[in-house]
């Protein structure tokens, strides 16, 4: 079935973007039958959604709903932009903010956030780096750090960090990598320094010899809005009913995925019925029994109900701002509909 | 210097292509070779010059090249074999600079060649700049400047046309007069057989054998006052190749 | 009469014989062949981009899709307002003179061998069309970890991008150079270095020559792939970052940079080979 889905979006994104060079409309058919197309990448984070398909908590909302799978949170970003999908979930990045400004994309809600009381991403450093005295990230003065692209949310992180420190952003050399096995193999083989990530990827990296955590992002940015819920602006305007009966759904999921993972208030038999959904998205190249603790391992908070903390998304429009990555005229109006959920 | 041609027989795999072949091309001496096309022809000329081997038969060369002679057996080929990256003067220039000889011997030997070829006015040209016959002049002075013991023509006439050949004919009589070299010129022009050749070897059709030696003691220079009887010899030269020839023309050829 | 009525040509003819009044012969012979028209090239480019500005200010051409040419434009000169042109460009064509140039010199290296000797032919040959075809890109994780994340593998992924072709045309060259200007090198007693260096490769040259016009692209090519990791600057990079921000007017501003590039470097080539190879018409 995810393969089947997979090959029509594929048809049904080329089609997309003949027309769109062809510079035609698009129609709203995509959700006639309130059938919702839902984009996730193969991360544990990208639960609440599957779980809430799984229970039936999107049927509760007489929503239909189909999952499509991407690498990446850009062309996620992207294919919300073009109507291909209609919800998303991922980091804030430059290419977010880049189509929320051409007014083709709006956050509408939070998911991923750090909190103080959770485990959350973690700083590493290679072993040679760190038995060269890289030891804290106050120390990440004249070191590389490892970026997926210019303007992710790594990028962020270590500017961040440097902020905090007190030195300045250009005394971290960014070094672009392009995909996170990529910044993986660089950082085990030394060739750069440092790397923040999620928790359940740090912990299998420091399990190995060749990586040492040295800080938490969380003692650098305060309550990190990692990861907000985006659709495309013609759903926020045209189509506000579908946009509340979809995050009503989500906030359902969310409940399910804190108390399964997050909080640990499940049985154990609940907890397992969650994982075998979410195994069909997640590791799904894996078997049940290996998947399901990673699966739990290093879960993050999802903001209960969708909140969204407005003043981290702002910090981070700030920082794309400040370093060029985004038009500087891009405004948190632009970026946010605050309409949707509780902000803070 | 004298080459000696002994019993050559040449087959490519089971095709005999010359069959027992004995000649000598003495010191001064013409010896044009006729025959109708496809009778090896070109291959004992290779022969000759040591680019191919026969199948059995020695080629020889008896008494010394002269001393100041730079490869003693020369070819100049049908196609010119110019190299087109180089000048008039580049060209002949390239068959020297192997040598060791000196800059200065170069440069005078390039000088006389050219002007004896009379090309001295084209030596800054390249070839595609020349017409055919200016060509074969260069490719002539070419030859000309390593100073061969014999010259071995490879057709050199036949890709021109007709008064370019007979003007390049005129040329080639001056200069033979002027040094006196020995060549084995191979042709299928018998007008060309009957002007230029002491001597005229006529072969068989495949696979080539010599049918006749036919000498003519008129001196070169004083053939053109002797039309009637150079006609005759071309006649006779003709009436004993008609008929390998008309055969030749019929036959399947199954080799180049 | 009647007969002459049917045949209308010879009815003059017949009225005045003798003197059949003339006309010229129709001309047949147009269409079929190609004239140079200069300002056609430069006037459908201007014409499509107005066009494209055009489509895109009216919103007939959706601002994801595309930008209109002048924010591509406003993109490029701020590039050289900001002076990062110069960053960008130093550094990709640093890789690029670096990596092509060995890329070539090995690849005419080897492809002269595989051209001159048996033995290299019968070993070298089959492992050049073998290696070819694949990506380098592929091998891009490879070259990181054997040439690390500097400037070693970008150079690397340009080196082996250009490196294949030129062997091809070269060894290509060698095979098409007029035997018979080989013969008459033998006959002449010609050394064979001599053969090889005064007659084997001037004639291969040519072949080699357009080896370029195709390794050059290639190269520019692989640029992309070759700034994927580790490079803060470069034109590739650019590009990258502007794919990663959703910026498509730096996008395609960074693509025309690649386009000028190769015009460039086409243009470079063209003045070799009319210095080169002049004697060719």
């Amino acid at each position: 079935m995810f393969k089947m889905t997979r090959r029509t979006t594929l048809r049904r994104m080329t089609s997309a973007m003949l027309a769109a060079s062809l510079g035609l409309g698009f129609t709203a058919a995509a959700h006639a039958n309130d059938t919702i197309k839902i984009g996730i990448l193969s991360l544990t984070s990208h639960s609440p959604s599957i779980i809430a398909a799984g229970k039936g908590y999107f049927g509760e909302q007489g929503l239909d709903v189909e999952f499509v799978s991407f690498q990446a949170a850009q062309p996620m970003a992207v294919a919300i932009a073009s109507n291909d999908i209609d919800f998303g979930m991922t980091a804030i990045s430059g290419g977010l903010i880049s189509l929320a400004e051409k007014g083709a994309i709006k956050i509408i809600g939070g998911a991923l956030q750090e909190t103080p009381e959770i485990d959350g991403q973690k700083i590493l450093a290679a072993k040679a780096a760190y038995d060269a005295g890289l030891t804290s990230p106050d120390k990440l003065v004249g070191h590389s750090f490892g970026v997926t692209t210019q303007g992710s949310s790594f990028h962020y992180m270590a500017h961040k960090i440097a902020d905090k420190a007190g030195f300045d952003r250009s005394e971290i050399r960014i070094v672009p990598m392009q995909k996170v096995p990529a910044v993986i193999a660089a950082l085990k083989s030394g060739q750069i320094d440092a790397w923040s990530i999620v928790p359940n990827i740090a912990g299998a990296l420091t399990k190995g010899p060749e990586v040492v955590e040295i800080g938490k992002v969380s003692d650098y940015i305060d309550n990190y809005q990692v990861t907000t819920v985006f659709t495309s602006t013609k759903n926020v305007t045209d189509h506000k009913d579908l946009v509340k009966r979809f995050l009503a759904g989500l906030a359902k999921g969310i409940d399910d995925y804190n108390a399964a993972y997050v909080d640990k208030t499940l049985g154990a038999d609940d907890v397992a019925a969650i994982s075998e959904m979410v195994h069909k998205y997640v590791y799904a190249d894996q078997p049940m029994d290996k998947a399901a603790p990673r699966i739990a391992a290093g879960a993050m908070r999802i903001n209960r109900n969708a909140k969204l903390n407005l003043a981290s998304v702002e910090d981070q429009l700030k920082w794309f701002q400040s370093e060029k990555l985004v038009p500087g005229g891009v405004t948190m109006d632009d970026l946010v509909d605050t309409e949707f959920v509780e902000t803070f | 210097m004298e080459l000696i041609l002994e019993k050559i027989n040449h087959s490519y795999g089971d095709m005999p292509v010359l069959t027992d072949i004995s000649l000598s091309v003495g010191s001064g001496e013409i010896v044009c070779v006729v025959g109708p096309s496809g009778c090896g022809k070109s291959t004992l000329l290779r022969i000759i010059g040591g680019l191919e081997r026969p199948t059995s038969g020695e080629v020889l060369m008896s008494g010394e090249p002269p001393a100041d002679s730079l490869n003693p057996l020369t070819y100049v080929f049908q196609d010119f074999a110019l190299l087109p990256w180089r000048t008039v003067e580049g060209n002949v220039r390239l068959v020297l600079e192997d040598h060791r000889i000196g800059r200065e011997r170069v440069g005078a030997v390039v000088d006389d060649v050219l002007a004896r070829t009379k090309l001295t006015e084209f030596a800054a040209a390249y070839p595609r700049q020349l017409s055919g016959g200016m060509k074969q002049r260069v490719a002539i002075a070419r030859a000309l400047s390593v100073n061969p013991a014999v010259m071995l023509m490879d057709e050199p006439l036949s890709a021109l046309d007709s008064q370019t050949r007979d003007l390049l004919m005129d040329d080639l009589i001056e200069l033979w007069t002027q040094v006196r070299f020995s060549a084995c010129y191979i042709t299928h022009n018998l007008a060309e057989a009957v002007r230029l050749g002491h001597r005229i070897v006529v072969m068989s059709r495949r696979p080539g054998r010599i049918r006749d030696i036919v000498e003519i003691d008129i001196p070169l220079s004083e053939r053109p006052g002797f039309p009637t009887e150079t006609a005759a010899i071309q006649r006779r030269l003709w009436e004993m190749m008609r008929d390998e020839a008309r055969a030749a023309d019929r036959e399947l050829s199954d080799v180049a | 009469m009647s007969l002459d009525r049917s045949l209308p040509s010879a009815a003059p003819a017949t009225e005045k014989p003798g003197a059949a009044p003339t006309r010229p012969v129709p001309f047949r012979g147009s269409g079929f062949t190609h004239r140079p028209h200069r300002h056609v090239a430069p006037l459908v480019f201007a014409a499509l981009l107005i066009l494209w500005e055009i489509g895109s200010r009216t919103g007939f051409i959706s601002n994801i899709s595309l930008p209109a040419p002048t924010e591509a434009a406003e993109a490029m000169a701020d590039l050289f307002r900001s002076g990062m042109i110069w960053k960008h460009l130093s550094a990709s064509l640093f890789r690029l003179t670096v990596g092509w140039s060995l890329g070539t010199l090995l690849g005419i290296a080897v492809g002269l061998a595989i051209g001159l000797f048996s033995v290299a032919r019968a070993g070298l040959s089959p492992l050049v069309s073998a290696l070819f075809p694949i990506p380098k890109i592929a091998l891009l994780p490879l070259f990181i970890v054997w040439f690390g994340i500097g400037e070693g593998s970008k150079v690397a992924t340009i080196l082996f991008g250009s490196f294949f072709p030129t062997v091809i045309a070269t060894y290509g060259g060698v095979d098409n150079v007029d035997r018979s200007l080989i013969r008459m090198g033998q006959s002449f007693g010609l050394s064979w270095s001599s053969i090889v260096r005064k007659i084997i490769i001037p004639g291969a040259l040519p072949a080699i020559l357009s080896g370029f016009r195709i390794s050059a692209s290639i190269a520019i090519i692989l640029l992309v792939a070759a700034e994927m990791i580790g490079a803060e600057y470069g034109i590739g990079a650019y590009i990258l970052m502007a794919g990663a921000l959703y910026a498509i007017d730096q996008l395609i501003a960074g693509v025309a940079l690649l386009s000028l590039l190769g015009l460039a470097v086409a243009w470079l080539i063209g003045r070799a080979e009319k210095m080169l190879l002049g004697w060719r018409i």
